[in-house]
């Protein structure tokens, strides 16, 4: 009888320590916009709170290739996720010229690109073992250099599919239509991420991966299909930053990069990989931008706004990820 | 492989060394270069070179030895920029003497940046490239508000750690040896010899006990967060290096320029042979990675490839350059581990 209290209570206890960075991420969200309520007028009202998730949805979404390659463990970390989406964005504006008609072949390069530079990534990182913050940044670099020899002496021209802009640019009612996106993508990455083999694979692979590699998983393989759907994801999310900016240019996603790795580790993502909860990935987003309004909105100008922000950042990382034992 | 057999013989010693490779990079880059551009072994022409590869070999042996003792310091080109946002800051153009103490006072900034990046990831345990991301943007702020936009006035005589001309009216001394010595050698030098100094003493065999494993290190006693706190604080010196070149040169200071040399000085370190895991490798490689990424820059320009296609082939470079010496090290070593990711 005992015993079964005490199984009760641990599963309780554990309940809240599985949730608690979601609860903490919430809290400081709530936090965030209660400070500013009160420096600055009109800071917490339905229309701000929906504005901030709307510009946070694309450093949540940036968040999820973040998520995936960091959780298959091995030092993973994805600084090619920006360049491959502009890179998408340029090369498929001028395909789409603004046709609905065309997306599909939009779709198809989207495909190719993020398919051609995650392969690239996983084959450099897994199989040849190289370090992957450098492969990736190299990477960049490269993608960078094609999207600068595709744009010589042009100007990038085109429009997005008038859908794409639904997606991401356009509101039903007050609520904007990629909030609906975003939750879409949440139940099924949690659905994914926790209900299926290839989900328990990814956080058993970056967890242990000598153990993996023990009970006969394809260690290396597993981790470069992460940077794969990194890269198709990516380059996805290439087209929707395209149709929510209207037109491309040439450095459009690279701003998303370091925010998104940011996210998640705001989000409760160890970067040592193994664990992660997409919902504490979107929460993280949505933290960082508010902190990021709410430090534009007390008006001190961009010294203030940076020195904000790596401060805030700074100590929030102190109390939420050096929760182990302190040195 | 191979390497068994002769392990004893000489040239067989030298090669199977896994920094061979880079340094067989470095002599090959060295070539191409001098073959592309005609004058490259004019006193001239590398005094030219030497100035420009400067402030990415001092960032980037300041960045190995943070990497050597397992952490990572994505600041340090917000570090350098802040640094020369400093240095004009306190400088006033009419008085010499506040040169002397904008030295100063940008040397504990400098201080106080390492101690700050090495208690976060040190002490209270951070991922580094996390931490350091973090604290990127506080010195980013912090030199934009002494500096909003590039400028700032400097003291006259600070011009020779550009070039020690600036002296020659002081004395006929400066004038002969600035005709060959370019102050950046006279820096980098300092920064060889920092390291030297460094890895004779227990802390510089501490950086790599800490580096290769900093759970064993701590069991066997070591103070690991202030080995830590003490790799950043070596690494800031070298970015103060890198300021004082950077304000001789242009007189002012400016709180993005450094941005760019950041992810420069991580590739640089690693294409030269610094293990990105911490506690292999060595600060020296560093220099050659730089030397090696400054060069492929150079033979880039004088290649004749066009604008365009300029940083398609960098990054390139980077890849086949540490792909190659990965591969190198797997075929020269000869460690039994268990063939995982």
């Amino acid at each position: 009888m005992s015993l079964q209290k005490s199984f009760q209570a641990a599963s309780a206890n554990s309940f809240f320590v599985k949730y608690k960075k979601l609860i903490i991420a919430a809290l400081l969200i709530l936090f965030l916009f209660l400070l500013g309520e009160v420096t600055v007028s009109n800071f917490l009202s339905i229309g701000q709170i929906l504005l901030t998730i709307k510009l946070s949805s694309f450093i949540a979404l940036f968040g999820l290739c973040q998520m995936i390659v960091i959780a298959a463990g091995g030092g993973g970390l994805d600084l090619s996720v920006g360049y491959t989406a502009t890179a998408t964005a340029v090369l498929t504006a001028s395909m789409m010229d603004g046709k609905n008609e065309n997306l599909w072949i939009a779709l198809l390069v989207a495909l190719g690109i993020g398919l051609l530079v995650g392969a690239a990534n996983g084959l450099l990182t897994a199989y040849v073992k190289l370090p992957p913050l450098v492969v990736t940044m190299a990477m960049s670099q490269i993608i960078q250099g094609g999207i600068n020899v595709y744009t010589a002496g042009k100007n990038i021209t085109g429009k997005p599919s008038p859908v794409l802009q639904i997606i991401a640019a356009r509101t039903s009612g007050p609520i904007p239509n990629i909030m609906f996106l975003l939750i879409a993508l949440t139940v099924i990455v949690m659905v994914f991420l926790y209900k299926t083999r290839l989900g328990a694979l990814l956080f058993g692979v970056g967890a242990n991966p000598v153990a993996a590699h023990l009970s006969g998983v394809d260690v290396k393989k597993i981790r470069s299909i992460s940077y794969v759907v990194s890269g198709v994801l990516a380059s996805l999310i290439g087209l929707l930053l395209l149709g929510n900016m209207g037109l491309a240019f040439k450095d459009m996603g690279s701003n998303y990069v370091m925010p998104s790795i940011a996210a998640a580790v705001v989000g409760g993502v160890p970067l040592t990989g193994g664990d992660g909860n997409y919902l504490g990935v979107v929460l993280g987003a949505i933290f960082l931008q508010t902190l990021t309004n709410l430090l534009v909105a007390l008006g001190w100008g961009d010294a203030g706004k940076w020195t904000g922000f790596g401060i805030v950042l700074f100590l929030l990382l102190i109390v939420y990820v050096s929760n182990r034992r302190k040195r | 492989m191979k390497s068994g057999k002769l392990r004893g013989s000489g040239i067989r010693r030298i090669t199977s060394k896994p920094e061979f490779s880079s340094f067989l990079m470095l002599v090959i880059m060295l070539v191409l270069t001098a073959v592309l551009q005609k004058n490259f072994f004019e006193t001239k022409s590398i005094m030219r070179n030497i100035n420009a590869f400067a402030p990415l070999i001092l960032v980037a042996m300041g960045q190995a030895v943070v990497i050597l003792s397992g952490g990572l310091d994505l600041s340090s080109g917000s570090a350098l920029s802040l640094l020369t946002c400093v240095l004009t800051f306190v400088m006033k153009k009419n008085d010499p003497a506040s040169g002397v103490y904008a030295i100063i006072i940008a040397f504990l900034v400098a201080i106080l940046l390492g101690v700050i990046n090495g208690f976060g990831t040190g002490y209270l345990r951070i991922p580094p490239v996390i931490a350091t991301f973090a604290t990127s943007f506080i010195w980013l702020g912090i030199a934009l508000f002494l500096r909003p936009t590039p400028g700032g006035e400097s003291v006259w005589w600070f011009g020779v750690f550009y070039d020690f001309n600036a002296l020659k009216d002081v004395s006929g001394f400066f004038g002969t040896v600035g005709a060959f010595l370019p102050p950046a050698l006279v820096l980098i030098l300092a920064g060889c010899l920092l390291w030297f100094m460094v890895s004779k003493t227990r802390t510089g065999r501490y950086i790599y006990a800490v580096g290769g494993n900093n759970d064993s290190a701590y069991e066997s006693g070591i103070k690991t967060a202030k080995v830590q706190i003490l790799a950043y604080v070596i690494n800031s010196m070298y970015i103060f290096l890198a300021a004082l070149f950077f304000v001789g040169q242009t007189g002012s200071g400016d709180a993005r320029m450094g941005d760019p040399l950041t992810l420069r000085s991580i590739a640089a370190a690693v294409v030269g042979g610094v293990a990105l895991a911490g506690g292999r490798g060595n600060v020296y490689f560093a220099l050659v990675g730089a030397l090696i990424l400054s060069l492929v820059n150079k033979i880039i320009f004088f290649a004749d490839i066009p604008y365009a296609y300029q940083t398609l082939v960098g990054g390139a470079i980077v890849i086949i350059a540490i792909a190659g010496s990965q591969a190198y090290i797997t075929a020269s070593t000869r460690t039994k581990e268990i063939k995982i990711g």
